[in-house]
């Protein structure tokens, strides 16, 4: 095993952080990297300004938008005759593309899951910025290759959190963008909380 | 789970430094430069600090020899022959897995008139957990390990000079997909779904690691036969080992085992034939289950076994032993 000091592949600037977070923030040219044993790997990223009014402790968590073609081939349900209804009267739901938000700190399953659907069935409206205002922020725990894994994970969970239970789903989802996104969030006793 | 730290220096100001195992991230308390461990490929190698000493290894073999069902005078009769430590490494893997488990379950009734209904009960399961998995990194031989128990410890590379080190044998590949297949087969069973008709799990990779593991290798005599057993450089507890059996209380167990099985299996003919009722068909099962749990217990004659041995399969079954019960019942019916 090799220690090496994490230096900015941007502008060459040491890294010094308070959290083991390894998305390395660059204080001096704000450029996110991450390491491998391939070496550095920038990581395109956006930052989500906190509402002002939002009271409690506040930090940033970071999420993994992936621009997602989902398409559903067949489903079987049994039961959530009134929603299966509703949705043969709006003309059917057979997918299509979907911002999938798959959470990239390390969350307990009930959190990762209540975040993961709320936010993909309501994507957060902001304006973009790319500093993080001296807000700290939660280590990213979740890699993009396993966001991407973790996004069938997510799409298959939105089917099953409809009325009814599922017992079929034949799918194709196709991931054709992932982005690092920072959302402000406050926290709660019952968990951490969207704070835009 | 993992409880491991390896002691380092920081390469900036010098300042000693201690990183968990698995963590690839660390901050140096002296001058808050942030470092980075890379690792051989992606697998970070950690060395468990033996120890025990000689004394203390033999002394967890002769309490070893003291426990179950061993010959009785094995403590007194047993001699130590070889004792010596050496490293096996170990892959150490964690893994998350995710995903749903559709199907259904069957549940059969009977109301007081004795019309039996079954009712199917729909379930969508999500599963969602870490995992660790381990398993071997070299040939074994027949010490009778396969995984890795205990993953906290101290570590240090230092022992790796002065012990013999068995080298690494396998693929990290092989050993990640195998943790994958475990991964998968613990998310689908905790899931409870008997019947399932979709299933879609994913398992990840989070963090793969190679453990050089401190075992003493204790070899002992009895009555002329040579034993060999295994213990934990770590903790001081027996892995495996092979040790003799006490004739007298197999014998003993066996002779109860077939003759209470025998009983009960021709009472229960019996039963059947005299009063024609289905009943007696449980005493048949039960006389069967007894049969085939005395063989289970006892196959490998006088010999106990302990560990991951080739030879030793997982212990008795009971639903295995249950469902050779109900197709006896079955066929007879």
């Amino acid at each position: 095993m090799k220690i090496i000091q994490v230096k900015c592949p941007n502008c060459g600037q040491a890294i010094y952080q308070k959290t083991k977070d390894e998305m390395f923030l660059c204080q001096n040219c704000g450029t996110i990297h991450y390491r491998d044993d391939k070496g550095p790997h920038r990581v395109p990223f956006e930052v989500a300004p906190p509402n002002p009014n939002s009271g409690g402790q506040r930090f940033y968590m970071p999420f993994w938008r992936l621009r997602c073609d989902f398409h559903i081939r067949s489903r079987d349900v049994q039961g959530g005759l009134l929603h299966k209804l509703a949705t043969t009267l709006r003309g059917g739901d057979n997918g299509g593309n979907l911002y999938i938000f798959v959470p990239a700190a390390e969350l307990d399953t009930t959190t990762f899951r209540r975040l993961a659907v709320a936010l993909t069935t309501s994507p957060p409206q902001y304006p973009v910025r790319q500093d993080f205002g001296g807000i700290e922020r939660v280590p990213t725990a979740i890699g993009q290759d396993e966001a991407i894994e973790m996004a069938d994970f997510v799409a298959v969970t939105l089917e099953a959190e409809k009325p009814g239970t599922l017992q079929y789903l034949d799918y194709e989802l196709k991931v054709l963008e992932a982005k690092l996104i920072y959302l402000p969030m406050v926290s709660t006793p019952s968990g951490p909380w969207l704070a835009i | 789970m993992g409880d491991i730290t390896v002691g380092l220096n920081c390469p900036a100001c010098g300042g000693a430094i201690t990183i968990a195992e698995g963590e690839s991230v660390v901050n140096c308390q002296y001058c808050g430069s942030t470092l980075y461990a890379e690792g051989d490929k992606g697998v970070q190698t950690i060395a468990f600090k033996n120890k025990l000493d000689e004394r203390t290894a033999i002394g967890a073999a002769q309490a070893w020899w003291g426990k179950g069902f061993k010959a009785r005078d094995l403590k007194r009769t047993g001699a130590v022959t070889e004792c010596y430590p050496i490293y096996i490494p170990f892959w150490d893997i964690r893994t998350r897995v995710a995903g749903w488990v559709c199907g259904y379950e069957e549940r059969t009734r009977s109301d007081s008139k004795g019309n039996t209904k079954t009712e199917r009960i729909y379930k969508e399961e999500m599963v969602l957990m870490d995992l660790a998995y381990s398993e071997i990194a070299c040939d074994p031989g027949d010490l009778g390990l396969r995984s890795l128990r205990n993953f906290s410890g101290e570590s240090t590379f230092e022992d790796l000079d002065m012990i013999p080190t068995f080298e690494s044998t396998t693929s990290r590949d092989d050993a990640d997909a195998h943790a994958r297949s475990d991964a998968i087969a613990r998310g689908r069973s905790s899931a409870h779904v008997p019947h399932i008709t979709f299933e879609n799990l994913h398992a990840l990779v989070k963090r793969t690691s190679m453990i050089y593991y401190p075992i003493w290798v204790v070899r002992y005599t009895y009555q002329d036969r040579m034993y060999l057993l295994t213990v934990d450089g770590v903790t001081g507890q027996v892995l495996s080992g092979r040790a003799p059996g006490d004739p007298l209380f197999q014998s003993l167990a066996v002779t109860a085992g077939t003759s209470i099985g025998g009983l009960a299996a021709a009472g229960g003919v019996l039963f059947t034939i005299n009063t024609g009722s289905e009943f007696g068909i449980a005493g048949v099962i039960l006389g069967f289950i007894i049969l085939g749990a005395t063989y289970v217990f006892f196959r490998h004659g006088s010999e106990i076994i302990q560990g991951d041995f080739a030879d030793r399969k997982k212990g008795p079954d009971m639903r295995q032993l249950g469902n050779i019960g109900k197709m006896i019942g079955g066929a007879y019916r």
